[in-house]
């Protein structure tokens, strides 16, 4: 079968959803956009999967999971200290995937002293977890993909992705892509 | 951009193939165009890539979020995609890419993004303001007020600084201009006063400085990488063929880069040693490798010349310094500083290890490796003559040239785009050395009031040469002379530049694609159609000749730079500007290649035999193109791998020779530029950074490179860091109290940057971008060439300051300071590209 995002839009809607209490949540979807790149529909919505336990999180070390399918690896890490993006009281969660967005390499080597996501084994691009993923050093094109998270009483929940993932033109649709339930 | 998706090209996408932009690596692109709201699908089936998606790991074909643009094709808005080509066979092999060319598609013109200020019509300065003039006004002008220049002031007072490197076609036609045409020696290229051979030393060898293939850096055992960061610079030539070919690298650098780190950690040396000494270093480890006898004694027996050889050699530089190998040991054994334990001394090298590198490099009293030798600006912007003859020296003892993994080369700094109509009129310049004609020093002629018409093609110019703010102070003076243009009117403002003209002051035409600081003293702006505006042919480092494809519609009213040259041309009475288009230029340019080492002439017989366009033989060829020199076996065009694989050099006699290393100017010259202890001065090394190119004249127009480097660094040892009180993300200003300006008078220089404490550095030694807009590196380097008579060069890598703190830098908010020189710890390194 052969399908294109076009085919896939639903109507589109609000970025945000009310809460209880007046709250208002951020709500993660992927979107079509227009030739300026302005955000024109809305295609698909991220599943919400809970992906960690706060207490269980030590500062300087990491934590991986899938997200939003199966065989995307991520990795949660608490900073030490509190950055862009970051999340709990400490503002110093964050997840990024963990495969390089040059030439989709696994990174694996997470230093705690500067926050720091690499060397790629492949071809050495470093990457700032402190400074949203963005590459520090080398050759990857773009930031990490960041996974959207928040605190649901103990629990860590991954509601969306920032930025496109390394081999994916969209992580929730493609050849034998496996999007993971809602939990 | 924020969200998740790329669009995916359609099967039935426009594709056009092309090179990057940047770096003489030169990786094959291929840009897909396709209407917009027609994506493909991820299916193999349902998009031009050929592929399922998602694609894994190095599968090539994936394209991120800076992989794509909207852009206008024939006037109509399409996507496209700008992408490493994921069958590329040669150079980046599946697709591998750096992050200035992966990013390509953000350099494209659209009216609406970080890119809309290109330039896109004619403009002429009216009462002090760019105006905008239609192209006919002026075309009038520039050739009006060249032929004046010519007919009133002679060809030496029309000169021209242009790029040597932007395409065959342009520069064919500029140069059929100035040195076919008006004939002037007043031209020099985008880096240099003079026009000239940048690395004087190992021409004078007799060796070609491209003679290397990147194959032969994989196949190499040891290659010597010195003043150069290839990783950080010719990215995929360190990934895909000195890294991944298990060769140990002995790294000559006084920073401790990402590839000297790297080295080290795989088999390798980094030999660290003190700004400006590199001459000493190499002859220390020529003249071990001599004495030891570890040298390739069969090469240098049956390819070096003799002592009466040398003497015939009709070349004046080459029969003055050439030397033969006992020749060559007495004067290195008659130089202290040219022992270990000297060479120890003034280089700040053990000389345990510099033994370790001779014997690395030689291989010792065993068997010989397969050793090359590749260098680049950090040998030849400091010391030119003697760093290059020094070079030259090592590779001749190392056999180091003409045989797989073996070769005495330049790595590039940028591509190999120049075609010459005419040769350099060396007999009309009005400088010499000891009797001998040597280029125009332009910049030196120009300061002294003879240039009357300058004409600045695609280099911001004013931003970037030695001694920056002295020469836009004069600049400044020279094109304020007399009255203002005040209407937008040929025949008036014709005069009032005349009046300019003959009262002793300059005009300055200005070609490019986006304003700069040149453009702030320019009393014409012409804009130009670029890469993916136009087709164009160039070579890269090694030699690989290929099209790259116009795929996109040129903004506004610009125009591909031949045609410029072509119409002013056309309108100050020349003959054989009559170009219809690129095509028919690069089929009058590339036979022009005939005998050099670019020579492709055969690609133009071989369109005609074929009753095609020679632009569309190079089509065909796609990202692979041609390996030159060229040949032909019957119907079949014939490549070339290496250079100098006969083992005949470029010399009258055909044997190669040693070149005499003057040390003792290498030292008067450092006492001039040396940073002065007791001034409390360091060293400011200047050079590329990964995530920049060159004048950034569309990476500021790029979002990542600007959220990555907001602002231009200066790494600081943390030591150096804490004795002035900096922290990293502190505003300071780098300065210079004795610059010597282009004719030799002290004057003074600096700039500012943002402090990033590293042990990239080592204390006594900072280093900054060279090219960052608003942060001219440049103004404190010595632009007086009297310092390097026999090459006309500025030492732009050997700057020297204090640093001076001046508060928080501002709008650097996230930019991040995280190290650069990080290499895989020993448990995640290995990986193998298996190609």
């Amino acid at each position: 079968m052969s399908l294109t995002r076009r085919e896939f839009v639903i109507a589109g809607g609000a970025i945000g959803a009310a809460l209880g209490g007046g709250i208002v949540a951020p709500v993660a979807l992927t979107w079509e956009r227009d030739r300026s790149g302005e955000v024109v529909a809305v295609t698909a919505r991220f599943p919400e999967v809970r992906v960690a336990r706060w207490p269980e999180l030590a500062v300087g070390e990491t934590t991986a999971f899938d997200y939003p399918a199966e065989g995307q690896p991520n990795l949660a890490v608490r900073i030490g200290r509190p950055v862009e993006h970051g999340v709990g009281p400490e503002r110093d969660l964050v997840a990024f995937s963990s495969t390089c967005t040059h030439m989709g390499c696994p990174l694996e080597e997470y230093r705690a002293d500067t926050a720091t996501l690499g060397p790629c084994p492949c071809h050495f691009t470093t990457f700032d977890l402190a400074a949203d993923g963005i590459p520090s050093f080398g050759q990857a094109t773009q930031h990490l993909s960041r996974v959207l998270l928040r605190l649901d009483g103990d629990d860590v929940v991954a509601f969306g992705v920032r930025r496109p993932i390394y081999g994916h033109a969209d992580p929730l649709y493609g050849v034998g892509v496996r999007v993971l339930e809602s939990t | 951009m924020n969200a998740a998706t790329v669009p995916i090209p359609p099967a039935d996408a426009t594709r056009s193939t092309t090179c990057c932009e940047y770096c003489p690596v030169a990786c094959g692109y291929v840009a897909y165009t396709w209407p917009l709201g027609r994506d493909g699908g991820p299916a193999a089936s349902d998009n031009a890539l050929g592929r399922d998606l998602p694609v894994g790991p190095l599968a090539g074909g994936w394209i991120s979020e800076n992989m794509h643009a909207v852009v206008h094709v024939d006037g109509e808005p399409r996507n496209c995609v700008v992408l490493p080509d994921p069958d590329a066979t040669v150079v980046n092999v599946g697709g591998e890419h750096s992050v200035r060319g992966g990013a390509l598609a953000r350099k494209l013109y659209r009216p609406d993004g970080p890119t809309s200020d290109r330039l896109t019509t004619p403009l002429l300065r009216v009462d002090g303001a760019l105006v905008p003039v239609p192209w006919d006004l002026a075309l009038d002008l520039v050739a009006g007020l060249s032929r004046h220049v010519v007919d009133e002031h002679g060809p030496l007072a029309w000169g021209m600084k242009i790029y040597s490197y932007e395409f065959f076609e342009n520069t064919y036609a500029a140069s059929k201009l100035a040195l076919a045409s008006i004939v002037t020696p007043n031209w020099s290229p985008h880096h240099a006063p003079a026009e000239g051979d940048d690395v004087p030393g190992l021409s004078d060898a007799g060796i070609d400085a491209f003679g290397a293939a990147f194959a032969d850096d994989r196949a190499a055992e040891v290659i010597l990488v010195a003043g150069s960061d290839p990783y950080e610079t010719k990215s995929v030539r360190f990934t895909q063929w000195q890294s991944a070919g298990g060769s140990r690298l002995v790294v000559v650098d006084p920073r401790r880069t990402f590839t000297a780190a790297w080295a080290e950690a795989n088999g390798g040396l980094h030999l660290q040693l003190n700004p400006g000494t590199d001459a000493c270093l190499y002859a220390a480890i020529v003249r071990d490798v001599l004495e030891h006898g570890w040298y390739d004694h069969a090469f240098v027996r049956d390819h070096t010349a003799t002592r009466a050889q040398i003497d015939a050699e009709p070349k004046w530089r080459r029969a003055r310094f050439g030397r033969t190998r006992e020749e060559l040991l007495d004067e290195l054994r008659t130089e202290p500083d040219f022992s270990l334990t000297g060479a120890a001394r003034v280089t700040g090298v053990p000389s345990e290890k510099i033994r370790e590198a001779a014997l690395l490099l030689s291989g010792g009293t065993g068997p010989q490796p397969r050793t090359s030798v590749l260098f680049e600006k950090g040998v030849y912007w400091t010391h030119n003559y003697e760093n290059t003859a020094a070079i030259a020296d090592l590779g001749l003892v190392l056999g180091a040239t003409g045989r797989e993994g073996r070769a005495t080369a330049r790595m590039g700094g940028h591509q190999r785009g120049g075609v010459k109509a005419a040769s350099y009129p060396h007999d009309l310049s009005p400088h010499s050395v000891d009797g001998h004609p040597v280029e125009m020093d332009t910049e030196r002629w120009l300061v002294e009031g003879n240039t009357r018409l300058r004409w600045v093609v695609g280099t911001n110019w004013l931003g970037a040469t030695a001694g920056t703010s002295a020469l836009r102070r004069r600049v400044a003076e020279l094109t304020s002379i007399g009255r203002p243009v005040e209407r937008a009117d040929l025949k008036h403002a014709m005069t009032r530049l005349r009046e300019r003209i003959d009262a002793g002051g300059m005009v300055l035409v200005h070609q490019e694609t986006y304003p700069n600081d040149s453009t702030r003293y320019a009393d014409l702006v012409l804009p130009a159609a670029t890469w993916g505006e136009e087709d164009f042919t160039r070579a890269n480092a090694e030699r690989r000749v290929r099209i790259y494809q116009r795929f996109m519609d040129p903004p506004g009213d610009a125009r591909p730079d031949w045609w410029i040259f072509a119409q002013v041309g056309r309108r100050m009475g020349y003959d054989g500007f009559e170009w219809p288009d690129a095509d028919a230029v690069a089929t009058e340019a590339i036979p022009r290649t005939a005998g050099s080492r670019k020579d492709c002439a055969v690609l133009v017989e071989v369109a005609r035999t074929s009753g095609r366009r020679v632009h569309d033989v190079l089509a065909e060829a796609g990202t692979t193109g041609f390996q030159a020199p060229l040949g032909l076996d019957g119907d079949t065009i014939t490549e070339t791998t290496r250079l100098h694989a006969d083992l005949r050099f470029k010399t009258a006699s055909g044997l190669a020779n040693f070149v005499h290393v003057d040390w003792d100017a290498v030292k008067r010259r450092n006492r001039v530029l040396a940073p002065r202890a007791e001034l409390g001065e360091v060293w400011v090394l200047n050079g590329r950074i990964n995530a920049l190119w060159n004048n950034l004249s569309d990476y500021v127009r790029r979002p990542l490179a600007m959220e990555r480097w907001p602002a231009n660094l200066l790494e600081i040892n943390p030591a150096d860091a804490r004795r002035w009180g900096l922290a990293a993300g502190d505003l300071v200003a780098i300065e210079n109290a004795e610059v010597l300006d282009h004719v030799g008078n002290t004057t003074s220089g600096g700039f500012t940057a943002v402090a990033y404490p590293t042990d990239v550095v080592p204390p006594g030694v900072t280093f900054t971008y060279f090219l960052y807009p608003g942060s001219e590196a440049n103004d404190v380097v010595a632009a007086d060439t009297s310092l390097q008579p026999l090459n006309l060069r500025y030492p732009f890598k050997l700057g020297r300051g204090t640093v001076r703190r001046l508060g928080r830098a501002p709008g650097i908010d996230g930019m991040s300071f995280a190290p650069r020189n990080l290499v895989p710890s020993s448990d995640h390194g290995g990986h193998d590209h298996g190609n």
